[in-house]
């Protein structure tokens, strides 16, 4: 049984698709299945909304997720209301998302249903925490890489990735962009008491001065980088970015005589909202970039086939994956035909 | 007036406001929709049960602490409760809610019964427990449970068995889906027919857990800031070592001592003179803190403390934004004043309380201003408070003074920091008329520029020089 071993050993763990298509929800309802028969409780949530049949536009066959008997999920007031199964309210939020509070419930007898969740990180950290006081030992997130949500996928101990050929249709670049999610997931994490330091910060870019103390530079975001240049190196060259790292501000660093000495510490990787180029030069540089939050990257799972209907060798981008990055691959729609015949 | 609209006009009971230990959503809600009282039983019936619960969380914190813990668990069901009435059928969270609140009630029912005396009378709702809880698992989590009909859990039964059997077809089980769903809103529906007859007892319950919320988070409040009981009169309005809560929160921070006043207000009017920097603005605000909190129900911030309720309270410290409503702060001052002569001339029993008035204009108009009204206040029998510097104040309105700086100071420098050590801010009965001449002596001990204090004095001088010749 793949990867199934890794998991056990976290609290919280999310499945993230790194484009629509690549297979995330038959690798949630895949883990889900096997699973099934551990002892241990399980929970599932999504950040946002997700389960949504938008994919009715391009004709793809979309699967809901499927919750077996005994299972907890979490999901707004308006999803619950859709539910294809049987389930007892366990408990309601007291705060509302866009699609009302949030409904935490137990499966009672199997069937589907659509997910929604906590739209930014405090809340889902504070959720997490939540359902392991409801004996939950395991909470899965149905999660999403996306510049508009500000709930990361990253506050999770662990993480699946799901890539493939709705990425790319050519295997060297889809490695390329796999690769690059994978550098990123790797980003260093930055010291404990550092993180205190920072973690309440919402916006605008703080610098650490010689002494440790974290000082505001006064420029409200990454976007005002090119009007306000002249505050950015005035108390060192460690800096916090609350928002999205972007190619601009990667630029601009690039080209500063600093550049080998500047650290950028980030909330976590779906921050970096930039080009793999133009990290990949700031890095050259001697650039740096530091995580708050770091994730575990269990497993990679790959879907071979493109929505427009092309088909990789399955084979093929598995080894071209494995031989650039430590972490075990699976097509996971293979093993379930598998494991059927 | 409604508590929440007295809070955006009161800082002092914003502050009391945030730091109450509420922990039910309805308990703020009943706060702010909470009307000021001026009928004397209904206040004393809210002081009683305070009373009832210091002794309560004196005696019996333990129990008092976990009555807040069911009450933080409570939720506002004020919809649910409202759909119920109109006859609408609830969907499983709502029922949650419900069954969910009337666990949390029961279980507060019974902490009440270790308590020396009942808070607030609950209705009882085991029947609703019982029935939104078949299985008795005494937790309050909820579904449409197999045991409401035989025939759903049938249903259900045969599902299961469909799907575990891994040959149905999607159309047959969504078909058994189908039929098990339906048999659930009809249990639903009967379900909520039954509840119904429990909506009035619900919102009772909901009204009543609210207050006793707000009467916990008041009683704890009491304690800790050391507020009393008032005692309701009929005549004159009596504080001893009365104190405002917030600025004294304040000065303990900065390790500063606060001086307690006492004061007395008759059914007139009063003028309170002193120094500056002698606290006469924060003796108005306290009384209008006071007032309002007496009359709110709530224990108010003094030793002891005889209040004689009133029905409106109206305040003046200048401190409002007349620039925003396009008048200058005398034309906003004079208009707030005219409100008040108004009622004061048609007999309101009100409390009205102005800071130096007329201060805004030349001096000799002003202490005319300052005479004219007091004497309106005066012959209306206007419970009014005034502070004022102006000399040549008529001689039958009754005068407070603060005492100021008495003590001797030696070469004490004295700053905004540490005045506070040395006033002697104490009221006492004045009937000079004479104000207190201490502006150029503060202005100088505080360290400001010397001439301006050195030409002044000689200002001073000259004119009483050619007082003398004259």
């Amino acid at each position: 049984m793949p990867f199934l071993k890794d998991i056990e050993k976290y609290n919280s763990l999310s499945i993230v698709g790194l484009e629509k298509n690549t297979g995330k929800t038959e690798c949630l309802n895949y883990v889900l299945s096997r699973l099934r028969d551990s002892r241990k409780q399980i929970a599932l949530t999504s950040i946002g909304i997700d389960g949504e049949s938008r994919d009715q536009v391009k004709q793809t066959h979309k699967p809901e997720i499927e919750l077996s008997e005994g299972m907890m999920f979490v999901t707004s007031e308006t999803h619950y209301a859709k539910r294809r199964l049987f389930s007892e309210v366990l408990d309601v939020s007291k705060q509302s998302t866009s699609l009302g509070r949030l409904v935490t419930a137990k499966t009672i007898h199997s069937g589907k249903v659509m997910l929604s969740g906590p739209a930014n990180n405090a809340e889902i950290v504070r959720l997490i925490a939540d359902l392991k006081t409801k004996g939950v030992d395991l909470t899965i997130v149905d999660g999403a890489l996306s510049r508009k949500s500000l709930g990361s996928p990253a506050v999770t101990e662990a993480m699946i990735l799901a890539t493939g050929a709705a990425l790319s249709a050519n295997i060297p670049q889809l490695v390329f962009k796999t690769q690059y999610v994978y550098d990123l997931i790797h980003l260093k994490e930055i010291d404990s008491d550092l993180k205190t330091k920072f973690r309440g910060i919402e916006n605008g870019i703080w610098a650490l001065d010689k002494t440790g103390e974290v000082k505001d530079t006064g420029i409200a975001s990454v976007l005002m980088i090119k009007k306000e240049k002249d505050k950015l190196f005035q108390f060192g060259t460690d800096f916090f970015v609350s928002g999205a790292i972007t190619d601009q501000f990667l630029d601009f660093l690039k080209s500063q005589k600093q550049v080998n000495q500047i650290r950028l510490i980030i909330r976590d990787f779906t921050r970096v909202f930039a080009n793999p180029e133009t990290y990949y030069a700031f890095v050259k540089k001697g650039g740096k970039i530091q995580v708050l939050d770091k994730t575990n990257l269990v497993a990679i799972t790959i879907n071979p086939v493109s929505p427009d209907g092309y088909r990789l060798n399955s084979d093929e981008l598995k080894l071209a994956l494995e031989t650039k990055l430590q972490v075990p691959v699976y097509d996971v729609m293979r093993i379930i035909q598998e494991m059927s015949e | 007036m409604k508590f929440r609209k007295a809070i955006s006009e009161i800082k002092g009971l914003q502050y009391l406001a945030e730091s109450l230990d509420l922990q039910s959503p309805m308990g703020k809600r009943f706060l702010l929709e909470s009307d000021m009282l001026c009928n004397e039983t209904n206040l004393n019936i809210e002081y009683d049960l305070i009373d009832k619960l210091i002794q309560s969380v004196e005696s019996n914190e333990k129990t008092i602490s976990d009555i807040q813990s069911k009450l933080s668990h409570l939720r506002d069901i004020v919809g649910s409760i409202a759909n119920l009435d109109a006859n609408l059928v609830l969907n499983d969270v709502e029922l949650f809610e419900i069954k969910s609140f009337a666990f949390h009630c029961h279980g507060i029912l019974n902490l009440q019964k270790e308590l020396k005396h009942e808070l607030v009378q609950l209705p009882n709702l085991s029947a609703l427990v019982d029935l939104l809880d078949p299985q008795k698992t005494g937790i309050p989590s909820f579904y449409i449970y197999d045991d409401y009909s035989e025939e759903l859990a049938e249903a259900r039964r045969k599902l299961k068995i469909a799907k575990s059997e891994n040959g149905e077809s999607e159309g047959k089980l969504e078909e058994l889906f189908a039929v098990a769903e339906e048999l659930e809103s009809k249990v639903r529906e009967e379900l909520c027919d039954k509840a119904r007859a429990f909506a009035g007892d619900l919102r009772i319950a909901l009204n009543r857990l609210a207050h006793l919320d707000l009467l916990i988070a008041k009683a704890k409040q009491a304690i800790q800031l050391n507020f009393s009981r008032p005692e309701l009169l009929k005549e004159n309005t009596r504080y001893k070592a009365m104190f405002h809560p917030m600025i004294k929160d304040e000065l303990q921070k900065q390790q500063k001592r606060y001086q307690e006043i006492d004061i007395e207000l008759e059914k007139s009017v009063c003028l309170i003179t002193g120094a500056n920097m002698a606290g006469k603005t924060v003796v108005l605000k306290t009384l209008a803190l006071c007032q309002y909190l007496c009359q709110f129900g709530f224990f108010v911030p003094a030793e002891k403390a005889g209040i004689s309720l009133v029905h409106r309270i109206l305040l003046s410290v200048g401190d409002d934004q007349s620039e925003m409503n396009g008048l200058s702060s005398f034309a906003s001052e004079m208009m707030s004043v005219n409100q008040m002569v108004e009622l004061s001339q048609s007999h309101e029993n009100v409390l009205v309380l102005v800071d130096e008035l007329a201060r805004t204009t030349n001096p000799v108009e002003g202490l005319a201003i300052v005479n004219a009204v007091a004497d309106i206040f005066y012959q209306n029998n206007t419970r009014s408070v005034i502070t004022t510097h102006y000399s040549g104040l008529d001689s039958k309105f009754r005068k407070l003074r603060v005492k100021g700086l008495d003590k001797d100071l030696g070469d004490q420098r004295i700053t905004g920091k540490n005045i506070n050590s040395y006033m002697d801010y104490s009221l006492v009965e004045d009937n000079t008329g004479e104000v207190p001449h201490e502006a150029l002596r503060i202005a100088s001990l505080l360290g400001i520029n010397k001439e301006i204090v050195e030409r002044a004095q000689n200002q001073l001088n000259k004119n009483a020089s050619k007082e003398e010749i004259l």
